[in-house]
């Protein structure tokens, strides 16, 4: 029997679209369309996981009545209407038939757990023959958590026994017709990460669907098709400005991409690597200014906390202030993103993500298993990284420590972009120090780069009157040194913890053990 | 894996619908279910649209020179597989004829897919064959659809003869008659089924109906459930193989 085939649609578009495609090109019957919430049951110990199988309870929308699913790789065991409107507990709560008798005695008595819960829209298709004999199935499935984070859309073609060949010639037809990424996490799957992270599967540390024997373009296409839905998912916001969380969001997802597409040396097409990263070094540029404007407004009630509360009313001028650069600093780079090369930049860069071609024979290392290239950059990075980092003194200049931060960044980004490939608790070793030393540089470093906007706006009251707003202004900078200051010299011992032996032993533990048969 | 084949002497008698049917609501149940299709005139396939071929062909599956899984064919519905019929199945008889034990050939091919389903039907041509005998071997229970009439009568009675006369061939074999093709307007129908359950106690009490619902199986091409489910025959099924399980 053949296996089911999972695809990340990448293809921009919504869940109506794609459908329409499956239907109206590829000329799929559609045999259901279900929308509702679904959660994921498992008893403690992960048994129906261990079995290959899941266990489903969907409540669909309105006042139809809810089911219990139970699967095994994709296929439907038995789905049966479930008597209570909530997820049963004990396996006794089961429905009462043959197949639920049989996951009955594999529950053995244990009770169920309730997983990840998600609000869904699915699909079933059917690919027919000439005889109107369905030859293999197609899931498409959009669900986002909760609290309204889109996971990834998926696509899973399940064969039918006997029919595989059907299934395979059914897949390059769907290749042709929307893009899509091979990928080796289920719904359930990508549900569990998208819940507990907050921020849907693709935009987390580790949301990339990797297995170490993956070829290195591989690899790198799926984390960048990763980061891309982060992106994408985030833009909307970014445009409208209402939360500071969508751009800062869309930020991190440009530096990973642009991070990933610099050690991608020999992984992709040169040219294209060239060409998308001086896009992404644009795009970086065009959202700074909003984003340190929000830094800005965010920051800037606590520093004037520290302020003696006689000083705090003057600065309320300054607030507004503050207020209207952000307000210039977002219309411009709304016109930016809207501008025909932004247009032009994320159209090439969606069709070079869903391109099969730009990835094949892409770069001497491309074919290569991705764990050992990933380590070979890692360990070339964390050198670099802590080579700068010694050589870092008291006199060192702030640019020094500001090259020493981007440096750990991309250390960084390696590892949380490819974490699913290491070995879990030596990727914790690491990352822990490192974070808490790229926390004391990115304090040290907005402190500097607040001082001096801050100083630069600081003008605009100049030109006025108020020359007690000023002097307030005067304090709040005096506050950034003093933070500054503090964080500055707590580096060393940071730095100190980060370049310890055992840390620096963690590295050579990052290829996962092979397991004991 | 429980073996259970529809069968009669006698054509016609609603076989491949019981099969058909049966096998679908065993399914909708989460069974795990194989119908093997071994008429040459391929019904049950032509119900599940599946083509009547066998890749490799069927007497590699009797001769043991083809793995019965590798002709397995999933229908359209969950839990619900066929190895189709071919039309080179009207030369069953001489293949088994020409195979060493050619009575255990059935019993041993679907023995290769005992871990993969609870229940197999067998749909059987009709006619007492070596074929037959082949099938009485590898089955559980012989599913006996019955229709009222005084032919039909007869041939249930030979069947049960033949059973009662053979205990080492058939072994546990059960024989499970029910009536078929039941119209309970004709008087007729409704005496036979009165005498033949007088000598017979051991027939099933679930009847299925004669119904246009059960012949547009072909024209909808699956089976009843699936397009008429709640339909008086639709329920008939249902009943029936509540029976059955209680009777394995």
């Amino acid at each position: 029997m053949g296996k089911v085939r999972r695809y990340e649609v990448t293809a921009a578009g919504d869940f109506a679209s794609v459908l329409a495609v499956l239907t109206d090109h590829l000329g799929l019957r559609l045999l259901s369309h279900d929308e509702g919430e679904r959660s994921w049951l498992d008893t403690s110990t992960g048994t129906l996981g261990r079995a290959e199988t899941t266990l489903e309870f969907r409540r669909p929308t309105g006042d139809a009545t809810p089911s219990l699913t139970w699967a095994c790789e994709g296929r439907v065991l038995v789905s049966d209407p479930c008597v209570s409107s909530t997820p049963p507990v004990q396996a006794s709560d089961l429905p009462a038939t043959p197949a639920f008798a049989r996951l009955v005695a594999l529950v053995d008595g244990g009770e169920l757990v309730l997983g990840p819960t998600v609000s869904s829209q699915i699909a079933v298709l059917a690919c027919l023959d000439d005889e109107e004999k369905t030859t293999a199935r197609v899931v498409f499935d959009r669900s986002e958590t909760l609290d309204g984070v889109a996971l990834p859309m998926m696509l899973e073609v399940l064969p039918l026994r006997g029919y595989e060949d059907d299934a395979a010639a059914l897949e390059k037809k769907l290749k042709r017709s929307v893009a899509l990424s091979a990928s080796s996490a289920s719904m359930k799957e990508l549900a569990l990460r998208g819940v507990r992270s907050g921020h849907g599967a693709s935009s987390g540390h580790d949301s990339a669907a990797l297995v170490p024997s993956m070829s290195a373009a591989g690899a790198w296409r799926a984390v960048f098709q990763n980061l891309s839905e982060s992106m994408t998912r985030s833009f909307s916001g970014v445009l409208s400005g209402n939360d500071p969380e969508d751009l800062h969001a869309f930020r991190v997802a440009v530096r990973r991409i642009r991070t990933i597409l610099q050690d991608g040396d020999d992984v992709i097409d040169p040219e294209s690597r060239d060409r998308f990263r001086h896009e992404y070094r644009w795009l970086g540029d065009v959202t700074t200014p909003t984003r340190d404007a929000d830094v800005h407004l965010i920051e800037f009630p606590e520093l004037v906390a520290t302020l003696p509360s006689s000083r705090r009313e003057e600065l309320a001028a300054f607030n507004d202030v503050l207020l209207r650069h952000r307000t210039d600093c977002q219309a411009a780079m709304v016109a930016e993103l809207r501008s025909l090369r932004r247009a032009e930049f994320g159209t090439a860069w969606l069709s070079f993500l869903a391109d099969d071609d730009s990835w094949t024979g892409c770069g001497e290392v491309a074919d290569e298993p991705v764990l050992r290239v990933v380590l070979m950059r890692v360990n070339k990075a964390n050198r670099q990284f802590v080579k700068s980092g010694r050589k870092i003194s008291k006199k060192s200049p702030a640019i020094a420590l500001h090259e020493l931060r981007k440096e750990g960044k991309r250390l960084r980004y390696l590892l949380e972009c490819f974490g699913p490939l290491f070995d879990e608790k030596a990727l914790a070793s690491i990352l822990k120090p490192l974070r808490e030393l790229q926390d004391v540089l990115g304090e040290f470093q907005d402190t500097e780069v607040q001082a001096h906007a801050l100083l630069d706006l600081a003008g605009e009251l100049a030109s006025g009157e108020d020359h007690s707003a000023l002097m307030a202004i005067g304090g709040v900078i005096e506050q950034l040194g003093v933070r500054g200051a503090d964080a500055r010299a707590s580096f060393s011992k940071t730095f100190g913890r980060f370049d310890d032996r055992k840390v620096q032993k963690a590295f050579d533990r990052l290829e996962p053990r092979k397991k004991k048969r | 894996m429980k073996v259970l084949a529809t069968y009669n002497i006698k054509g016609g008698v609603g076989k491949t619908a019981t099969a058909v049917n049966l096998a679908h609501v065993a399914a909708a149940h989460g069974n795990r279910v194989l119908v093997w299709d071994l008429d040459p005139q391929g019904a049950a396939t032509f119900y599940f649209r599946v083509k009547p071929k066998v890749k490799g062909g069927g007497k590699a599956i009797v001769r043991g020179s083809l793995e019965l899984g590798d002709a397995i064919k999933a229908t359209d519905f969950d839990n619900l597989d066929l190895v189709p019929a071919d039309f080179s199945y009207r030369h069953l008889d001489l293949w088994l004829d020409d195979a060493k034990k050619p009575l255990a050939r059935i019993r041993r091919a679907l023995r290769q897919v005992s871990d993969e389903y609870d229940y197999v039907f067998l749909d059987c041509p009709p006619s007492i064959s070596l074929t037959s005998e082949s099938v009485f071997r590898a089955a559980d229970a012989l599913l006996v659809p019955t229709i009222p009439t005084t032919l039909s009568l007869r041939t249930y009675e030979q069947l049960d003869r033949f059973v009662e006369e053979n205990p080492d061939m058939v072994r546990e074999l059960k024989i499970l008659g029910f009536f078929s093709m039941v119209d309970r307007h004709k008087r007729l129908h409704r005496r036979f089924m009165n005498e033949l359950r007088t000598a017979h106690p051991e027939i099933l009490e679930a009847t299925i109906p004669n119904s246009t619902d059960i012949e547009r199986m072909g024209v909808h091409r699956e089976p009843i459930g699936a397009y008429g489910k709640g339909s008086k025959p639709a329920r008939a099924y249902e009943a029936l193989w509540s029976e059955i399980q209680n009777r394995l």
